[in-house]
């Protein structure tokens, strides 16, 4: 996959840029304006990532650009001005997705693969990983041609394993994705342990091999290679 | 009390003395005046009498006696020569007609007329004086009345006229909302005092609306600021989670450090919060029943209660409808079952009892009494390590901004929130 990633704070986008290269993405960076702008129109892209305050110009102008250029590439802003404002403005000219710093790698790598399947398989979704099959429009989940019955949590967090496989998943990244901006309400996530138990257990019962992996103190690994 | 009835009350107030005063001095102008005439009026009679005994006229003393206006005596006592014997005073005597004792000026004097004294008293009926004191006092109050009239009518005719750009002032200053970056216009007036008050209140509200909207771009700077270091430091906490073989005391020193990143981007984000209610940036104003709210709240929380093995008790009589803001009715339940969740016991319990005009949450608690001061922003129960100190102070900044009513209870291990309208007054 090609991702442009337009972020003007240096550190964060090598961040960014780090963590989606483990899978083998190519990422291309920008850190103003004019840059983006240049590289919008020389070259596409599966996905743009983009911060709205930028140096020079303002990231909206950008999105309206690679949307009359080529309207297959998902757009997610990411921002730090967390305001409503910005944010219906935004979806409205066009991104696809809206994403308030800060935010957890392991969440941004799971909205790219999200908004990426609803612009480039146009209905056709699934989502295969060995014996795993995911159909995302449907909510549903198949081992083996075998229908496997997940409540919605452990869906959400099955789905999120699959996105960010063989990486380290912490604990607040999955309470973030399960209970969004609130999630820090809920003091301890003790209670996600139950979940991925449960969802760990049903995998296992429809003689799925083992996947997730507990990693001490921090969170989960869904490793499917070696 | 309105201005002009107070100014009224006042000037009457004053008047009343001075009334007073004016109606003793009438009096006394009025009897010394009276008296005077009298006592010329009867000295010119007793020159008359006295020539009359000169004369020997009998029949004009006779005449004079008969109209029963004065005596004359011979008396036998011999007099002081040199010393004129002669005084006036006021006295009693029978009016036969009405036949009543009637006030009257009496002249009495001794004169020697061929070697015979006599006494001559002359009178003449006189002004009655309590008569006349009540005349005075019923014009004074008649006075008093007619006063009180026009100060009345004056004062319709002022707050008619004068008094009206200085409501009209008011009535654009109950309308001016700092939020809405508007100053209203404010009428001329040829008044200098209301001009003056004008102009200052036109700067005020400049200045307010300028102050509002730079710290509204601090507070969104600042916040905006903040955010960015935090997702690098978020994001290269992520990374290093992903580095093989983290010894354990590293794996330890890279969650205290993202314990606290986030507790400073909760920070953030809650002091965000409470700028903007206070700011009044929320105004989308819409009908919001407690009821869904508290059940998407407690949706939310569902995995907390159950983990804490809490029960919960709902009783909903009627649901609580607010015109208010529904994110902020949002902020404010899910603070309250946070707050009810997170000082609760094991098998504790929250309990939850809706009306229709308000809602009772209470909670199970091995905590103290909430203090007032826990109210205040970064007040907290040193008990709890996850706390900012800043959920009771949102909830009460909310209560203030959508017009609501909070009591706090305690009894027992038992806390109890209610929240209710604001009565009015």
């Amino acid at each position: 996959m090609k991702i442009l990633l337009i972020e003007d704070e240096i550190e964060l986008q090598k961040s960014i840029k780090t963590y989606l290269e483990i899978e083998g993405n190519v990422i291309e960076v920008a850190a103003d304006f004019l840059e983006a702008q240049y590289k919008i129109e020389v070259y596409d892209y599966d996905c743009v990532l983009v911060d709205i305050t930028l140096p020079k110009g303002s990231g909206l102008a950008l999105i309206e650009e690679i949307k009359s250029k080529r309207n297959k590439t998902g757009i997610i802003i990411i921002s730090a001005k967390n305001s409503l404002d910005d944010k219906i403005l935004g979806l409205d000219i066009g991104a696809d997705d809206y994403l308030p710093k800060p935010f957890h790698l392991s969440e941004l790598n799971s909205r790219i693969k999200a908004v990426i399947r609803r612009k480039n398989f146009d209905g056709n979704t699934e989502i295969e990983l060995n014996e795993i099959k995911i159909l995302p429009n449907e909510r549903r989940v198949f081992v083996e041609n075998s229908e496997l019955f997940l409540t919605a949590k452990e869906y959400d967090l099955l789905l999120y394993f699959v996105a960010n496989k063989n990486r380290v998943v912490s604990k607040s990244a999955l309470a973030e994705h399960l209970w969004g901006d609130d999630s820090d309400r809920l003091d301890n996530f003790d209670f996600i342990y139950n979940h991925v138990k449960n969802l760990r257990k049903k995998l296992l019962e429809k003689n799925c091999l083992d996947y997730l992996q507990t990693i001490y103190g921090i969170g989960y690994n869904f490793k499917t290679n070696e | 009390m309105k201005l002009l009835v107070k100014t009224s009350l006042y000037y009457l107030f004053f008047s009343i003395p001075i009334l007073l005063i004016a109606g003793f001095v009438c009096y006394y102008v009025i009897t010394s005046e009276v008296k005077d005439s009298n006592n010329t009026l009867l000295t010119n009679r007793k020159i008359v009498v006295e020539k009359y005994l000169k004369d020997s006229d009998t029949v004009a003393l006779n005449l004079i006696t008969k109209s029963g206006e004065a005596q004359i005596f011979k008396i036998s006592k011999p007099i002081l020569e040199k010393k004129s014997y002669l005084f006036f005073l006021d006295t009693l005597i029978l009016d036969t007609k009405e036949n009543e004792l009637a006030p009257n000026r009496m002249l009495s004097t001794i004169v020697k007329v061929r070697n015979v004294n006599y006494n001559i008293k002359i009178w003449r009926s006189t002004l009655e004086y309590d008569e006349l004191f009540e005349g005075i006092f019923f014009l004074l109050v008649l006075i008093l009345f007619f006063l009180f009239l026009t100060f009345l009518t004056i004062n319709f005719w002022i707050s008619k006229n004068l008094w009206k750009s200085f409501n009209n002032t008011l009535f654009a200053l109950k309308s001016f909302e700092v939020s809405e970056n508007k100053i209203p216009i404010l009428e001329k007036t040829s008044i200098i005092e209301f001009s003056a008050l004008n102009n200052s209140i036109s700067e005020m509200m400049k200045k307010m609306i300028s102050d509002y909207s730079s710290q509204k771009k601090f507070t969104e700077n600042a916040s905006h600021e903040i955010q960015t270091p935090l997702a690098v430091i978020k994001s290269k906490i992520d990374l290093l989670f992903q580095s093989q073989n983290l010894k354990e005391n590293e794996i330890n020193l890279i969650i205290a450090i993202d314990d606290a990143c986030s507790k400073l981007s909760r920070l953030n984000k809650s002091l965000l919060l409470l700028t903007k209610i206070e700011n009044r940036q929320f105004n989308d104003y819409e009908l919001v029943s407690f009821e869904k709210t508290l059940k998407n709240a407690l949706f939310f929380f569902e995995d907390n209660i159950e983990s804490n093995h809490l029960k919960i008790k709902i009783n909903c009589e009627q649901d609580f409808c607010v015109q208010m803001n529904p994110d902020l009715c949002l902020v404010l339940v899910n603070n309250l079952i946070q707050n009810a969740i997170r000082y609760n016991v094991e098998n504790g319990e929250i309990e939850v009892f809706i009306t229709k005009n308000k809602i009772m949450v209470s909670n199970s608690s091995k905590n103290e009494v909430i203090e007032p001061v826990l109210f205040e922003r970064f007040q907290k129960n040193s008990s709890f390590n996850q706390s900012l100190g800043l959920g009771l102070s949102i909830i009460k900044e909310i209560i203030q901004v959508s017009g609501l009513r909070l009591d706090y209870k305690y009894s027992i291990d038992f806390h109890q929130f209610t929240i209710s309208f604001k009565t009015k007054g």
